[in-house]
């Protein structure tokens, strides 16, 4: 079943967020989008193939259907016109690390420290493939200032890696008002990282 | 009762999204206009440049400019110094020193505090103030949606004009403040921007071209422009067509907000970034590895961005390290002007 969603009349950037609250609250396998404007098909079609979505556009007098499939998804009925299939290719991994202490391992604290600074600092050899990494629980005291990870997180950041602060861990730990780099994130950025993700790692 | 705060962005319909009026829809009312014409104006409409420029006498030119819009951040007070950075910000990018400023002023009193317009106006004067500026009146109208800026006169001397038009081949290009203002408000205007990131886009809108504009008077600049509703590459554009010179542009040299990395790629563009590329994009040659996102950044639209200076390439870097001696961190070699391919742009 495709679930439709009429979209004409609004300005960017409500199309976008009323399929994005459609996909976190029913994670449909497929959607189709009714908009009015130029802006509004690119910008949910590339909202869409972000999510993985393969999208088709079909011209209907003065409006436009974009329709997403899910990729690994199962294809639905043959309605779907021949227009050209749009899809940025990556070409590489989306790697997302979740880093949810100060110390890496069990054993010696001193040790756990220094590891796992080596561990972030090396973290850039993954190159283009490390897509995302958060910081929850003590973790986050990474990103705060005082923190010497600080400038190697940038320097991820400057090149494109997202950096994802938990909020309520900034918040529990009062370091909300120190934090340096990265965005403030939640639970749900981060389930949903987990789930886009390609590979998930854990320390 | 809560203390409730409006959200400027959600009163209006375009804020980074759809300010602007498209580039050739505007050319369509312009062209074939039967224009005065006077010898002293020096600068004129038929030469788009940043500002207009009228010689008073053989050392003295007065250049004016006017700009305004909707607001793009939901703080009154950021947005009034936001929208008075962007208006001087032409002054800068001609090589002159703004003197004189009006407000203009579109306000929806029936449905907005009239203390939100005075922290607005607070906002503007402060950067008024900053700049060495005094403000000299203005104009305020009812409207249904808010909108501010500044009309702004200032000072050049006639034959040390910078206009866009005068690229030299080997020239290098460096810009000043990063790219993406224009996304990041569309992801403001959506609730999904937090505070950090807010804040850090605020700052450099509201910073003043100024000290970009003194750094650069010591060098031999050939061409300058700031960064604004036509985006990176659309601004780029006004500087290559009629110079007979093309650009390659690195891209991954200049200089992106990573935020604005992401949300390009969710689909949070405004529609101006389209109306660019619409209207540009069939100059610019993008290489293979330049990735969708990157390429709507390039045509997204800024609000106060940065100086986009062509400087002879012997003095490049030493202008690179003179602005960020002055805080102008974002500084950036971001391309080079070559004689082919004529007038075209390539990114790689």
């Amino acid at each position: 079943m495709i679930d439709e969603l009429d979209c004409r009349g609004l300005g960017c950037p409500a199309p976008v967020l009323q399929v994005r609250n459609i996909l976190i609250k029913e994670a449909p396998d497929s959607i189709t989008v009714l908009v009015d404007n130029e802006a509004a098909v690119q910008n949910v079609s590339r909202f869409l193939e972000h999510q993985n979505f393969q999208v088709t556009t079909e011209i209907e007098g003065t409006a436009f259907r974009v329709i997403g499939r899910r990729e690994d998804g199962v294809g639905t009925s043959g309605s779907i016109s021949s227009a050209p299939v749009v899809k940025e290719s990556r070409g590489v991994k989306k790697i997302m690390v979740l880093i949810t202490s100060i110390h890496m391992g069990h054993g010696d604290d001193g040790l756990g420290d220094m590891l796992m600074f080596n561990f972030i600092k090396t973290l850039k050899e993954m190159g283009p493939d490390l897509w995302r990494v958060a910081f929850v629980n003590s973790g986050v005291s990474f990103t705060v200032e005082g923190s010497e990870a600080v400038p190697i997180l940038k320097e991820l950041a400057g090149e494109g890696v997202q950096i994802l602060a938990c909020g309520a861990c900034l918040v529990y730990l009062h370091l909300m008002d120190k934090l340096q780099v990265g965005e403030v994130s939640n639970m749900l950025d981060i389930v949903t990282s987990m789930q886009l993700a390609d590979t998930v790692v854990t320390i | 009762m809560a203390n409730e705060t409006i959200r400027l962005t959600q009163t209006v319909k375009g804020a980074g999204c759809a300010a602007k009026l498209a580039p050739g829809v505007l050319d369509k009312a312009l062209c074939g206009l039967d224009l005065p014409v006077d010898p002293n104006l020096l600068v004129g409409l038929e030469r788009a440049d940043d500002a207009g420029v009228y010689r008073v006498s053989d050392d003295l030119a007065l250049v004016q400019t006017l700009d305004f819009f909707p607001p793009m951040v939901d703080d009154p007070y950021s947005f009034g110094q936001i929208a008075a950075a962007n208006a001087l910000s032409d002054i800068y990018a001609m090589g002159g020193v703004p003197k004189t400023a009006m407000n203009i002023v579109a306000f929806p009193a029936k449905t907005m505090d009239i203390s939100i317009l005075r922290t607005i106006i607070e906002g503007g004067l402060d950067k008024i103030r900053e700049a060495g500026v005094v403000l000299v009146g203005g104009h305020t109208v009812e409207d249904s949606e808010l909108k501010y800026g500044l009309s702004v006169t200032g000072y050049i001397h006639p034959d040390r004009i910078l206009t866009k038009k005068n690229l030299q081949s080997g020239d290098i290009l460096i810009l000043t403040k990063p790219v993406g203002t224009g996304v990041i408000a569309t992801a403001i205007k959506a609730g999904l921007a937090d505070q950090v990131v807010t804040d850090k886009v605020t700052l450099a809108m509201t910073t003043l071209n100024r000290d970009a504009a003194l750094v650069m008077e010591n060098f031999p600049v050939h061409a300058c422009t700031d960064i604004t509703g036509f985006g990176f590459l659309g601004h780029l554009a006004e500087m290559v067509v009629g110079s007979g010179q093309g650009v390659r542009i690195s891209a991954a040299d200049v200089p992106l907000y990573p935020e604005a990395l992401e949300w390009a790629a969710m689909g949070l563009i405004p529609a101006g970034a389209y109306n660019n590329r619409n209207f540009r994009g069939a100059l610019v040659d993008f290489g293979a590895n330049v990735s969708q996102r990157v390429q709507d950044l390039l045509f997204d639209p800024q609000t106060s961005g940065g100086l986009l200076i062509a400087v002879a390439a012997a003095e490049a870097e030493r202008l690179v390290i003179a602005l960020k001696a002055k805080g102008i961190d974002a500084a950036a070699i971001v391309g080079e002007v070559i004689s082919e391919p004529f007038e075209r742009i390539i990114v790689e």
